[in-house]
């Protein structure tokens, strides 16, 4: 089962693809709401971070159910980002004061998703995650 | 995102509604540090959240920041799945006053638990 969405740089498009993301994972019987909060945070890093230049940018985000999982891959053409190797360390010690206000969307991607692959090439960012069904 | 609020023996109880993410928090983030200032002592009851990102996260612990300069009571309540997962991993339920039912956390709040 696979599907392929299309949405504008801005965050108000996050709750669409959300209710999208939500009946692809009905119908393939798996949950929604892990892989949207990865999606959410990623495009929502996208749209305040990736695009210097202020205009309009199509992302795209390919959904694909199979047996054992879903696999989303989101596509953009801003500058890149790699979710793994640029992304600041999330300390989750200490108390209200320690923490740090900020950060956690990445790391909540990095906890969530069982497989990351991330890659630029010729303009074009492509970040591939992975979630297995739970049993 | 609608933020409905009640008191309870004299304590403000929060309950925002819907989702709280990067769109909706600038202004959940707005109203509940609004709110602290006039008074320090919080009840945020999440059982009406459908869904939290970090953004709204990060209000939580802007909140609790703030809440604790104050010298105030910030007391959590009625977090369920999958709202909880995100408390959960965040390591904020450590680190966050969080209580099952909303009558304890008044009463907690009013330092009476």
């Amino acid at each position: 089962m696979r599907c392929s969405l299309d949405i504008g740089n801005e965050l108000t498009e996050i709750p669409r693809l959300a209710d999208e993301v939500e009946a692809f994972c009905e119908r393939a019987g798996m949950e929604a709401n892990t892989v949207n909060l990865a999606l959410d945070e990623w495009i929502t890093n996208l749209v305040s971070y990736a695009f210097d230049d202020g205009g309009e940018h199509r992302i795209g985000v390919e959904l694909e159910a199979d047996t054992e999982g879903l696999t989303v891959v989101v596509t953009d053409d801003g500058h890149s980002f790699h979710p793994l190797d640029d992304a600041p360390e999330v300390s989750l010690e200490g108390g209200v004061e320690d923490r740090a206000v900020g950060g956690l969307g990445l790391y909540f991607i990095r906890t969530l998703m069982d497989d990351i692959q991330y890659d630029s090439a010729d303009g074009v960012n492509r970040l591939r995650l992975r979630r297995l069904k739970r049993k | 995102m609608e933020l409905n609020k009640e008191t309870v023996d004299g304590v403000c109880v929060v309950s925002p509604e819907g989702r709280l993410d990067s769109n909706t928090s600038p202004a959940f983030e707005a109203e509940l540090l609004a709110l602290l200032d006039d008074s320090p002592t919080l009840v945020i009851r999440f059982a009406d959240l459908e869904y939290i990102s970090s953004a709204g996260l990060r209000v939580m612990l802007m909140a609790a920041k703030k809440v604790r300069q104050l010298n105030g009571q910030l007391v959590l309540c009625e977090i369920h799945e999958p709202i909880r997962e995100v408390f959960e991993i965040s390591g904020f339920l450590s680190i966050l006053d969080v209580c099952d039912d909303r009558a304890v956390a008044v009463a907690r709040a009013r330092g009476e638990d």
